[in-house]
């Protein structure tokens, strides 16, 4: 078989087909990591890339998502096992205050499609649920989303507290949402702003490079 | 000219002597700038009434946008009390569920078990669908039903008694001088409302059959709803889609989910009563404004402008605003949040420059007013058109 056809039943959405494919590439002996990158991955990142260009849209990455789900379904467990470790580990949540969520989930999406392991808190997170996470998962990213200018400023807030808790050394902060700018992040001290949930996985390869090289 | 006139004058792209002023004002900013306690704004026909009235009457507007229902005249005494905490409160109600009341924000609604409810998308039959209000007290709703005694809606009665309380409240102050507005949600928000955003989407490719099914009955409620508040006398119907722009889906889903249904609302709510009806989209809506028009409304409201949306207003009046009156394109986070009483006055200058010729322009900021925007910028916009909106 070939790894294209799990990408292109990926960017079709067809979730039987891409477990079935993934398991058929198993049993035929090509490795775990080379399935994921050539065949999820690879998939996912067409997504992003029509994603971006207005050639698909969020019905049609949803269901994406939920065929790359269907495929890491036999392939986890063995890329554990072998100690294959993501890209990197990116905790997700909307700020306190803001109860939506989709946004942040695309983030998650396209994140996880990019190969990070990713720790999605949901929404309305409280700065001390931020904290603990980010004791728990010592993630490389932490994402902040916010719909609304009302919450928005919460991201404000939590910087200084990760500041005040010392927690940035070996961690950087992305920020997004429908009212966020560049210039908002910048001002917040934020390392990273996504546009759209696409740039925002882009952006945080980035900062693993970035990440890597300061190690 | 008076206000009401104005407005109808810029809808039927006649020349006023001014254009027009209006926006509509989140919630949270009735919160924080009227004087009155969030919980009675949010819950009291009689208070959000009397705030619509504040502050249409503080920032001079010639138009109110009724975008909350009446409500049950007995909302108190389903309270069992009232926690405060962290700046924000808590109504805990006879029935266990609470409402979170932020003091700038859209109160939320959760059940017994601490969650806001949501339907599975496979629970769902069509066929007992009429109306999703989002503002419900009682937050979201499936079957429907009234209020938190969870006293079913009665099939001979569509909505209850309280509906249209807020609008007779404000047509009886206010009716004669200012253009009154009422919104109803468009099928396809409702639905996305009601199953939840992520479920809502995967559904059009899931099952698109039932997903049409779906809109079909909200549709029905739709236009009964648009029709009650026709028949109460407002000046306009906004019709609220705020899911329906790229930001969400493809201008072939806009054709299939959203055009026919919203099309159906609009020429079932003026089949009965000849009232104009316009319709309010969010985000990024540059490529499919003529798709809008197509559903036959008489105008669009918000048009929002880079890096928010992607309309530029030139374009937008070049390709639709000689047959659909225009209202918005004010960016409302980085000029009317962010920005300073200057750089309003140069902005609402500037839209009106490139909107106003020819009329059918109403000046407003692109989507809601933010709870915290200064009301010194809000005050900015009478003084533009004033200033620079005349026709004279």
């Amino acid at each position: 078989m070939q790894l294209e056809e799990i990408s292109r039943s990926l960017v079709r959405g067809d979730p039987g087909a891409v477990e079935k494919l993934t398991r058929q590439a198993l049993d035929e002996g090509f490795p775990p990591r080379v399935i994921l990158e050539e065949g999820l991955i690879a998939g996912m990142s067409v997504v992003g890339m029509k994603f971006r260009n207005n050639e698909m849209y969020f019905p049609e990455v949803l269901v994406s998502a939920r065929a790359m789900k269907a495929g890491m379904a036999p392939l986890e467990p063995i890329l554990k096992a072998c100690g294959i470790e993501p890209m990197g580990r990116c905790v997700l949540g909307t700020v306190k205050g803001d109860i939506h969520d989709i946004g942040k989930n695309l983030v998650g999406i396209m994140f996880k499609g990019t190969g990070f392991e990713v720790i999605d808190l949901g929404v309305n997170v409280t700065l001390d649920k931020f904290i603990a996470a980010i004791r728990t998962h010592r993630p490389d990213i932490l994402g902040m989303s916010a719909l609304l200018t009302t919450t928005m400023v919460q991201m404000k807030v939590n910087m200084e507290g990760f500041r005040s808790a010392g927690l940035l050394d070996g961690m950087k902060v992305m920020v997004g949402g429908a009212p966020v700018t560049l210039k908002f992040a910048e001002e917040i001290g934020a390392h990273a702003y996504g546009k759209d949930a696409a740039e925002a996985a882009g952006k945080a390869a980035e900062l693993m490079k970035d990440l890597k090289t300061a190690f | 000219m008076n206000s009401k006139e104005r407005v109808a004058a810029a809808m039927r792209h006649e020349l006023p002597d001014r254009v027009p002023v209006m926006c509509q004002l989140a919630l949270g900013h009735y919160f924080l700038n009227c004087g009155l306690p969030e919980i009675e704004i949010w819950h009291s026909t009689e208070a959000f009434g009397e705030a619509l009235i504040t502050l249409q009457r503080r920032y001079h507007f010639d138009g109110i946008l009724v975008n909350l229902p009446g409500r049950d005249p007995q909302w108190s005494s389903y309270i069992r009390h009232v926690e405060e905490c962290n700046g924000e409160k808590k109504i805990h109600w006879t029935n266990g569920w609470t409402t979170v009341c932020p003091r700038d924000d859209n109160p939320h609604v959760y059940r017994e078990d601490g969650t806001r409810y949501s339907a599975p998308f496979e629970s769902i039959e069509p066929e007992k669908l009429f109306y999703i209000e989002p503002h419900a007290m009682n937050g979201i709703a499936y079957p429907a039903y009234w209020g938190f005694p969870d006293e079913p809606a009665r099939e001979e009665d569509l909505f209850p008694p309280w509906q249209f309380d807020t609008i007779e409240y404000i047509l009886q102050r206010t009716g004669e001088d200012v253009s009154i507005h009422s919104e109803v949600f468009s099928p396809f928000t409702q639905f996305l409302e009601l199953l939840d955003y992520t479920r809502g989407l995967m559904a059009l490719l899931d099952d698109p059959g039932k997903v049409k099914a779906c809109l079909e009955a909200l549709t029905r409620g739709t236009i009964a709803l648009g029709r009650g508040q026709a028949a109460r006398g407002v000046d306009a119907v906004l019709i609220s889609s705020a899911f329906a722009g790229a930001g969400f889906i493809s201008p072939d889903h806009y054709r299939e989910f959203v055009l026919p249904y919203e099309k159906k609302v609009i020429e079932g709510i003026r089949s009965e009563i000849d009232v104009p009806v316009y319709t309010h989209i969010c985000g990024q809506i540059g490529d499919r404004l003529e798709l809008i028009q197509a559903t036959g409304t008489l105008g669009i409201d918000t048009l929002d402008p880079p890096p928010l949306g992607n309309v530029e207003l030139a374009d937008a009046k070049e390709r639709i605003g000689r047959q659909l009156f225009i209202k918005g394109n004010l960016d409302p986070v980085n000029v009317m949040l962010n920005g300073t009483p200057q750089e309003v006055l140069e902005e609402a200058k500037r839209c009106l420059e490139v909107a106003a010729p020819g009329g059918g322009y109403i000046l407003s900021s692109a989507c809601s007013i933010a709870p915290h925007s200064p009301p010194g910028n809000v005050l900015k916009l009478h003084e533009a058109v004033k200033q620079f909106g005349t026709y004279d």
